[in-house]
Order: structure tokens, then sequence, then C-alpha cells
């Protein structure tokens, strides 16, 4: 008889994996700094994928999302700070805004862009991320290109023992969980009618749509989705870790790029991909910024050309189709 | 069954159909003619939604389906198999046919649906299991065709499913549609570049050239008549 939880089994892997980078970081002297950078590509990667990986749009405006997220959590903290007496209900109150602005660019978006296919679709988006930017810093909004910078409001709020607290070791517990939610809600997509629909639309868009399936609005289900999970790594891994926000640093494409990099390289579309890609990723760029530092961009590129043209399904796509019907299989998906 | 009346439509500023008048009866087969270009997938298209349409109403069982998105044309028993084999690769063949009863009603009834259709393609049976990726062109013919049946349609669209694919088996798929009228009941509206054998199958036929309706009659009809046969089919 199948186990009723059999289809969550594949939680497991990504579970125990958050588990021993958490007791790794804590219990090895000085390697939180390198597993707080994991947990950060984990969580990137884990909720890119669910737009990324489930729809196959490439979208290379992804960072704005972390950006507003940054953005509604310290507007949330300088906004509050009058009201102390909150607490770390304003840093609560922080995420939800997070959520909302991330929810409200990404249907923005969303709607006008995922009009678009293919190489059209990752145009757009660098237009709306470096346009976002450039209305922030034009407009004069919310500070400009001043930016906003509230570590005395955090420490006020929170009282300065807790806040450095929040910024030195509560920050990456809070982007582990996202990314461990961000995982959950993977699968449960995967598993749901959203998830057949998304694999259609991804093989064959067209013919996704002669089956009855209301592509659109799948693909606009993905991607708030996935940019409201972006909104709160934003809003945990920028704003709280370092109380500061620039425009130029939280619009920077190149963290698009590593996301990217992350999801192709662990395998779109998979569940463990993210992670495993996010892994690989952060400790070979660790080690090569010692070794060989300044170079790391010009390999990694070298590295994603080589897995798009020998296993475009990336490490965990082809662990996948090697542990089909094995007693593994069922653990990797 | 399907009425389409002074239909306009194109993409981005190309207009393509021009005022475009078609009626499709129940139960018959109707043949839509006409070199390449002339606006038949267009046309296909527009109906099932999928391009939006500038003009003009169509009508199916009496109801305006104009602007009506195609998921919901799929839900009232439209059904394009599209030009081309639009088939998901990498899944298997019963997984692409389970694809076709995404839609509530058509998954209540895909037990019944897969019966019919695998008594319709006995082979896709034996390569159940098998990645349609990998399958023959006239297999991935036979599935994009049932899963089209999966969506359980009233009125199929086929577009030029005979395309690329040998003499022999252009024959099979031009059987396989008369069987979908005969065993199955359904109505069906073909496209088709093979004027010969697509006015061998079906009832009317309409004749399409630069986005307008040129001639239209019995097939019988468009067969004899030597003036449209030179003029827009060249047999």
């Amino acid at each position: 008889m199948k186990n009723r939880l059999s289809p969550y089994y594949p939680l497991l892997p990504v579970f125990v994996a958050y588990f021993a980078l958490f007791l790794v970081g804590r219990n090895v002297e000085g390697t939180w700094q390198l597993v707080a950078t994991l947990l950060f590509y984990c969580a990137l990667g884990q909720a890119f994928n669910i737009f990324l990986g489930m729809t196959g749009y490439v979208d290379f405006g992804y960072v704005a999302f972390l950006g507003v997220g940054t953005y509604g959590m310290a507007i949330a903290i300088t906004g509050l700070a009058n009201f102390p007496q909150l607490g770390l209900g304003i840093v609560a109150i922080g995420f939800v805004l997070a959520i909302i602005m991330a929810t409200l660019l990404s249907t923005a978006v969303g709607a006008v862009a995922l009009r678009l296919r293919g190489a059209y679709f990752a145009i757009a988006t660098i237009g709306v991320n470096e346009g976002f930017r450039f209305l922030i810093e034009g407009a004069n909004l919310w500070n400009g290109s001043s930016g906003m910078i509230f570590t005395a409001q955090l420490n006020e709020i929170l009282g300065r023992d807790l806040a450095s607290r929040v910024m030195t070791l509560w920050a990456d517990i809070l982007v582990l969980f996202i990314g461990a939610l961000a995982a959950v809600v993977t699968l449960l997509y995967m598993k749901s009618k959203i998830g057949y629909a998304l694999t259609a639309l991804r093989e064959d868009e067209d013919a996704a749509k002669v089956m009855g399936i209301n592509v659109t609005k799948y693909k606009i289900t993905a991607f708030i989705t996935s940019a409201s999970f972006a909104g709160t790594v934003g809003a945990a891994a920028w704003a709280l870790k370092t109380p500061y926000v620039f425009p130029p640093e939280v619009f920077e494409i190149h963290y698009t790029i590593e996301a990217i990099i992350i999801v192709m390289l662990g395998g779109a579309g998979t569940l463990l991909g993210p992670l495993v890609g996010a892994l690989i990723y952060g400790v070979s760029k660790y080690y090569l910024s010692i070794f060989l530092p300044g170079v790391q961009l010009f390999i990694f590129a070298l590295v994603i050309i080589f897995v798009i043209v020998t296993f475009p399904e990336g490490v965990v796509g082809v662990i996948k189709r090697k542990t089909r019907n094995t007693a593994i299989g069922q653990y990797i998906i | 069954m399907l009425k389409v009346e002074n239909l306009e439509s194109g993409y981005g500023a190309m207009q393509v159909l021009w005022q475009t008048e078609l009626e499709v009866e129940k139960g018959t087969i109707t043949s839509l003619l006409g070199p390449n270009g002339a606006g038949k997938s267009t046309l296909l298209s527009t109906i099932l939604g999928s391009v939006r349409p500038w003009g003009g109403v169509i009508y199916y069982e009496n109801q305006d389906i104009t602007y009506m998105p195609s998921h919901k044309k799929v839900g009232l028993g439209i059904a394009l198999v599209p030009e081309g084999k639009h088939l998901f690769p990498n899944m298997t063949v019963y997984e692409n046919l389970m694809m076709g009863a995404y839609q509530k009603d058509a998954y209540a009834r895909s037990r019944e649906s897969l019966d019919t259709v695998y008594t319709l393609f006995p082979r896709l049976k034996e390569r159940s299991w098998q990645m349609a990726g990998l399958l023959s062109g006239g297999e991935q013919q036979m599935v994009t065709i049932g899963r089209a049946l999966m969506t359980m349609p009233q009125l199929m669209m086929l577009d030029e499913p005979s395309q690329g694919l040998a003499p022999k088996l252009a024959g099979e798929v031009f059987e396989t549609i008369e069987k979908l009228k005969y065993d199955i009941g359904l109505t069906i509206l073909l496209v088709e570049q093979n004027a010969d054998a697509s006015l061998g199958t079906a009832d009317y036929a309409y004749i399409m050239h630069e986005g307008k309706i040129k001639a239209s009659g019995t097939s019988e009809e468009i067969k004899n008549s030597k003036d449209i046969r030179e003029a827009f089919l060249g047999i």
C-alpha cells in the first residue's frame, strides 16, 4: 500500500540539507559567514525556481523583487520607529509589506511582460529592473539615490542586543526558513493541477493552450509566488542583516545572473536542484575568490556553458533520471 | 454548429482575415482549402481564441463566443489539433493524453475517453509508457489527435494533420478523420494542403485565398468546378 505521506518524501533531503548547514554554521568556528551566504543562495534559487524552473521563462529583472522587498522592510522600520512598543511586530509588518510590494510589482510586470515569450520576455524584464531603479532615483522616491539607512531605528525598536542578534543570526535563520518554505510550496505546486499546467506550458505553450489550460493564469500565479518569496528574501537577507538600502545595490542585475546560474546548474524545475546548485555555486565562489580572485564569474560562464551543452537538465536532473524507479528515487524530484 | 460572420483578425498591424464567412454543420466534415498564406491556420486559431478577433462574430451552437478565452471554448467542446505536432516531448504518451483531460469535466470522464483513444489507435496503448518525443511522425500525429479527443470535443479542428507524413500514413490520417465522424460522432473542420484527399473525405469545402473565402459548396461541386480547380487548387 502506498503511504499517504510518500508524495512529501522529497522534502526530506531538503530539510536535512538545511539542518546540516545550520549545524555546521553554528558549531564549526568561522563558518557562519559562509553558511549565511549559502542560505541566501539557497533561498534565492528556491524562490526563483518556482518561476524559471517551472515555467521555463527567464526573468532577467528578478532582483527587482528582492529590491522592493528590501524597501518594504526599510519603510516599515523607518515609518514605525516612533512606536518601539510594537517591537518585533514591526519586523512582521515589514515582511507583510515586502510581500505586498513584491506582489504588486510582479502583478504589474507580469500582466504586461508575460504576454511576451522567450527572448522578448527576458529583454522586457531587464528593462523593468533598470526602469524601476531609475524611477526611485529620479523621482526621489524613498530618499532616491541617497538610499535609506535604518540601523538606528532598528536598534531603537528592538533594543541594541536583540537588534545585533537579529543582524548577525536571526536574519540568516529567517532566510533558511524562507528557503525551506519555498521548497514546500514548490512541491505543493508540483503535486497539484498548477504543476501539470506549468509543465505542459514549459514543454509547449501552444499545445497547453489548445488543451484548455489557462496558461496566462498559471504563468502569473507562478510569477507572483516566486516574486513574493523574493521579496521576503530581500527583507530578511538584505534589510534585516544590513539595515540600509541603496538603489544601485538592491537592483544589481548580477544577483539575477547568480540566481539563473544556481537554478540551471542544480536543475531547473526540480525540487532539490536550487539547493544543490546553491551549494555548488556558493562554495566554489567562496574558494575561487580566495584562490583566484576576480575570475569567478568568468569561470562560471564556462561552467554554465558546459552544463547547458552536456546536461541541460542540471545536476539533480541527471541524478533524478539515473535513480528513477530505485529506492532513492522517491526522495529526488 | 459553428458559424463565422465577417471575421477579421491578424497579427500586430498585419491583417490576415478579411470578412471571413464560414459555416460548419453538425455531423459533417468541412474542408478548408487554399494555398500557403491564405489564412487557414489563422482562421482556426482565431476561432479557438489564441489569436484575438478584430471584428466579426463567431457563433457556436447559436452562442456568441467571439471574445471568449480559449480555455473556456475548449470547455464548450471545441478542440484544435495544431499544425506541426505540438507534443509534450518529455512526457510519456499516457501523460500527453491525460493532459488533454486537464479540465474538470474531461478529467471526470478520462477513463472512457482513454478507452476511445486506445480503440481508435491501438498503437498508442502499446506505446503508452514511451516518451512522446521518441515516437515516429505518424505516431506523434496519433497522440495529438488522441490528446484533442481527451478534451471531449464536439467540434474538432485539424490543422494540416497529414503534413510531413509518408503517403501511406497520410492516407491513414484521412481514414482516422472519417472514423472520428462516423464512429465517434464528431463534427470536423479540416485544413489541408492535400486538396484531392481532403475533398474525398469532406462533405463541404471552402476555398480560401488571401484571407478571404473565394468559393464554397459541397465537395462534389468544388471538385467538379473547373474554374475553382484551376484558379486555386492546381489539380
